[in-house]
């Protein structure tokens, strides 16, 4: 009786049982774990980055950003690609698409020069991979030919991915380094090159916490750190906008994309889905909990689509992007004033204390009642809002137009979470 | 609050989104999840925490609503203390996750959001009588259901629930509550026939007469026990059963009397205490006979009750109970130290010592029952009684235990009772096949 929604999608012309994959990572580095992923549910893996470079790997490689009670906020990694030898890991690509011919595997490939390129996408192709992704975006490589350093420079991307969809027959997808501007210009190039699909976003250059007693960024390698990428909720905001930003271009807008930086829930896939992605990969939010959030990704976003009235993915990919507009296109005609229900609150005065320091000083303290009271500065900026601690507590109240403004019908939200 | 209010009107608040979520956000999410494996129903906390954590609210109740019919009354009731919470590897770290408030969170979201996880089937099968509706036999008659049996619930009180509805304090579980989960169980297409009790009103052998293949017998404990001292039968002392069955369904609108002692030391006990003061006792006294350690009530429920001001006598039996014109004025107290003596002014004396079985020979002449006169099966394996068609569970066999230990043995009895038709079902096809060839050979 569990509601499960058909959450096929076609992506590149193959059909995905669920948009949920497995991105390149450790996540997906052997035939064992693609295994035990596949089995959990996933619709499809990126396996671990193969090349004929093999990474040695410093220990320890992570750290996690964290703030008050929460840990992992965001994740750093000095890892490169794969550790293990080429041949082992087509050996094992192959036995996974032979196991599970209904799954998708793509192969993501790295390599230092045309040659190698080319090489690589041959035998990706002749392992059975149903697709390529390019690695165009790994910030922690310890050669400079490879990596973010590429993505980083369009005439390379451009070239890479016109050598790779050459040598191959299956579709090829560029993955996008997040170390830039304006990520449409690598994008742009990579379409242009022969590739098929972006795939966004890699990690982001990071320091996430230094070491107060070893005088050096975390994790302390004998004494020392590096720069290297940071994942995890913490990078959803900016992948959205990366991937937002993409689907808007008009070079780009019909360009399917797959997305990931950050998803952990169903929601954050339905946000990805809506921002324009056919296809959803997740490695931080493994490493974190396990390949079993897939479940709750596949029942909540079911329901999701359940309690909406939504047939399948299809409906909802890029539904989103229409109502993301330019900052000079918002309509700035009038403040909304918040409310506060002085029986839900505690009297803690954090948002005196914020509307003061940090906004208008819009918040009068009674101090007898102990409660806030809002005056006439109010410019209906909802600090106070982000700030109470009770929910339902304040909520935006009422709509008051701009002298001189044509009041006007106005849609905004009325409960947060 | 008013204290009739307060009788009326859950003692802890629910969760909000926001709270709720801070609460899962503690949880460790468990490889081996302890919590599940300590869930007599197999509810899977460690599952559905897991589904409020990734924000799959809906998921979450599904997982409750389809391993336990009742969760929204279990989220209520259950000592989670001695079962789920008690497991909680949070507890090494500092407290444990608060189960059951977030399995009332998700319940009650599932309300608010109109979800019907459970959805009726066709009755097909054969017809089920479930005797008694307390929470085994909601279980039961739930479980069939869904099974595709024809499934009636007879009872010989006017509403169903058991102890759900002439028990338990409304402070703990409205009767709301168990109204909105019996309607659930009504909606599975299960029937009930009520004020009518078997072995009285109708028989075994009239049913069977009458096609029901199958029979779970889950009549409960309803006969208080009293101990035998001067006085007992004197107005104004009266039982738990008794008590609290007339206070829930007249919400709460009965006369209590100012001088209350309650004896026992069980949840029992403290529920009569908070309801006799809620319900406007001006002093409540338990008198227990051992120490304030070895007291089996729920902590929770005593720490309710202190803070109500009930007071509590440890280490006296109850010694006599005095009267003045046939009613109660005052109960004496004898020290377990053999010399301490105390007097207490009452005019109301409650016993809340424990219940035992009615007389089940009335029911089923030839059960077998064991030496406490409840009946033996093995409820955490089949619920089989000496008679094949009949099955039995819940504290008519456990002799008193909790309401999810009920339902943990409702849907052992469902799987039970299924294997026990079907197998007759396939013997009578069978038959039929045998002896339709030998039609045709002939
Ligand atoms: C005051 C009180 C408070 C409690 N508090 C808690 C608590 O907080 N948490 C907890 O887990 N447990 C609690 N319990 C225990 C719990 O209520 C029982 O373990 C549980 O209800 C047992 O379920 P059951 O289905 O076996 O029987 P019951 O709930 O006893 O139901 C049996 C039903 O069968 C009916 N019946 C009996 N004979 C016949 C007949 N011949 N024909 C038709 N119908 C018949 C009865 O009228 C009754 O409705 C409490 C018990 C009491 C008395
Ligand atoms: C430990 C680790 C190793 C990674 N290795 C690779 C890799 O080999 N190839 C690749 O394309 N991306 C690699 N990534 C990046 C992820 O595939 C993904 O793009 C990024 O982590 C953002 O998604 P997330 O927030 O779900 O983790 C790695 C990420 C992590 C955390
Ligand atoms: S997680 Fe596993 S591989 Fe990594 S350090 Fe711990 S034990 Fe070793
Ligand atoms: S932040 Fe919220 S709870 Fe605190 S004083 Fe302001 S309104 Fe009240
Ligand atoms: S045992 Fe406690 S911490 Fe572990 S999964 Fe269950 S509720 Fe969470």
């Amino acid at each position: 009786m569990a509601i499960k929604k058909d959450l096929s999608i076609e992506y590149l012309g193959v059909k995905f049982e669920n948009p949920f994959c497995l991105s390149s990572s450790p996540v997906g580095s052997n035939y064992e774990m693609c295994s035990k992923a596949l089995e959990a549910g996933w619709g499809g893996v990126v396996y671990k980055t193969v090349g004929i470079f093999i990474a040695d790997e410093c220990s320890p490689r992570f750290d996690n950003g964290n703030k008050e009670g929460t840990p992992w906020i965001g994740f750093k990694n000095m890892e490169q690609i794969s550790d293990k030898p080429l041949e082992k890991n087509l050996e094992m690509m192959s036995k996974l698409k032979k196991d599970y011919p209904n799954k998708v595997l793509i192969a993501s490939i790295m390599g230092s020069n045309e040659e190698e390129w080319a090489k690589l996408a041959k035998l990706v192709t002749e392992a059975g991979a149903d697709m390529i992704e390019c690695n165009f975006s790994c910030p922690q490589m310890t050669s400079h030919a490879m990596g973010s350093d590429v993505g980083q420079n369009p005439e390379l991307v451009k070239k890479y991915s016109k050598i790779v969809s050459e040598a191959t027959h299956i579709p090829v997808i560029a993955k996008m380094t997040p170390n830039i501007g304006n990520m449409e210009i690598p994008a742009i190039a990579a379409i242009e090159g022969g590739a098929h699909s972006i795939s966004a976003i890699n990690t982001i250059k990071s320091i996430t916490n230094l070491d107060l007693d070893h005088l050096t960024a975390m994790p302390v390698v004998n004494g020392k750190s590096s720069i290297s990428g940071y994942s995890g909720a913490a990078c959803k905001p900016i992948a959205l906008r990366f991937i937002a930003q993409m689907k808007q271009h008009p070079k780009l807008k019909d360009v399917e994309i797959s997305g990931m930086g950050g998803i952990e829930t169903w929601r954050d896939a339905a946000e990805f889905i809506m921002l324009g992605c056919r296809n959803l990969q997740v490695t931080t939010a493994i490493m974190q909990y396990g390949y079993r959030i897939v479940e709750d990704m596949i029942s909540g976003l079911s329901y999701f689509m359940e309690e909406k009235g939504f047939n399948s993915l299809d409906e909802m990919v890029g539904i989103a992007l229409p109502n993301i507009i330019p900052a000079e296109e918002l309509d700035r005609d009038f403040k909304i004033i918040p409310k506060i229900d002085d029986e839900k609150c505690v009297g803690c005065g954090r948002c005196y204390i914020s509307c003061f320091d940090g906004a208008h000083q819009a918040i009068d303290w009674d101090e007898e009642k102990r409660r806030p009271v809002i005056n006439d500065n109010c410019v209906g900026c909802h600090l106070c809002l982000n700030i109470c601690p009770v929910q339902g507590c304040i909520t935006p109240g009422e709509v008051k137009f701009k002298e001189g403004r044509e009041p006007h019908d106005v849609i905004f939200k009325t409960k947060y979470e | 609050m008013e204290t009739k209010q307060k009788y009326l009107t859950e003692a802890v608040p629910s969760f909000t989104p926001r709270t709720a979520m801070e609460e899962a956000a503690r949880c460790l999410l468990c490889h081996d999840a302890p919590c599940s494996k300590a869930c007599p129903a197999g509810t899977n906390p460690g599952k559905f925490i897991r589904s409020i954590r990734f924000r799959n609210i809906k998921g979450a109740a599904e997982t409750i609503r389809e391993n336990n019919v009742l969760g929204g009354i279990c989220a209520r009731v259950c000592p989670y203390d001695k079962l789920c919470e008690e497991a909680c590897s949070r507890t090494g770290i500092d407290r444990p996750i608060q189960i059951g408030r977030l399995q009332r969170y998700v319940t009650d979201q599932e309300k608010a959001f109109g979800m019907k996880i459970l959805k009726a089937v066709e009755a097909t099968k054969e017809k089920v009588a479930c005797i008694g509706s307390g929470p085994a036999s909601l279980a039961a008659a739930a479980g069939l259901a869904l099974k595709g049996y024809k499934v009636t619930v007879f009872e010989e009180k006017e509403k169903a629930g058991g102890f759900l509805t002439y028990g338990i304090i409304p402070s703990r579980l409205p009767q709301s509550v168990v109204d909105e989960e019996v309607q659930y169980i009504k909606d599975l297409g299960v029937e009930f026939k009520f004020n009518c009790k078997v072995g009285k009103d109708i028989t075994i052998e009239e049913l069977r007469k009458e096609g029901y293949a199958a029979f779970f017998l889950a009549t409960g404990t309803q006969l208080p026990k009293t101990i035998d001292i001067p006085g007992v039968d004197l107005d104004g002392v009266t039982t738990a059963v008794d008590f609290l069955a007339a206070a829930k369904p007249n919400n709460g609108d009965i006369e209590v009397g100012e001088n209350v002692v309650v004896i026992g030391g069980g949840d029992v006990a403290m529920d009569c205490a908070t309801t006799a003061r809620l319900l406007g006792a001006k002093k409540v006294t338990v008198l227990y006979r051992r120490t304030q350690e070895e007291m089996p009530a729920n902590k929770e429920e005593l720490k309710f009750a202190q803070s109500l001001g009930v007071n509590f006598a440890y280490t006296f039996r109850p010694g006599e109970i005095l009267g003045k014109d046939g009613k109660v004025v005052a109960i004496t107290g004898e020290g377990t130290d053999g010399e301490s003596k105390i007097q207490l002014k009452a005019d109301k004396v409650i016993f809340a010592i424990g219940q035992k079985a009615d007389d089940l020979k009335e029911i089923v002449a030839d059960i077998e029952l064991n030496e406490k006169n409840l009946v033996v099966a093995d409820e955490e394996a089949d619920c089989k009684t000496n008679i094949p068609y009949i099955f039995a569970a819940g504290d008519v066999v456990n002799g008193g235990k909790t309401v999810v230990h009920a339902v943990a043995a409702g849907k052992v009895a469902v799987d039970s009772i299924d294997e026990y038709l079907t197998s007759i079902r396939e013997i009578e096809a069978t038959d039929k096949e045998v002896a339709a060839e030998k039609e045709g050979a002939r």
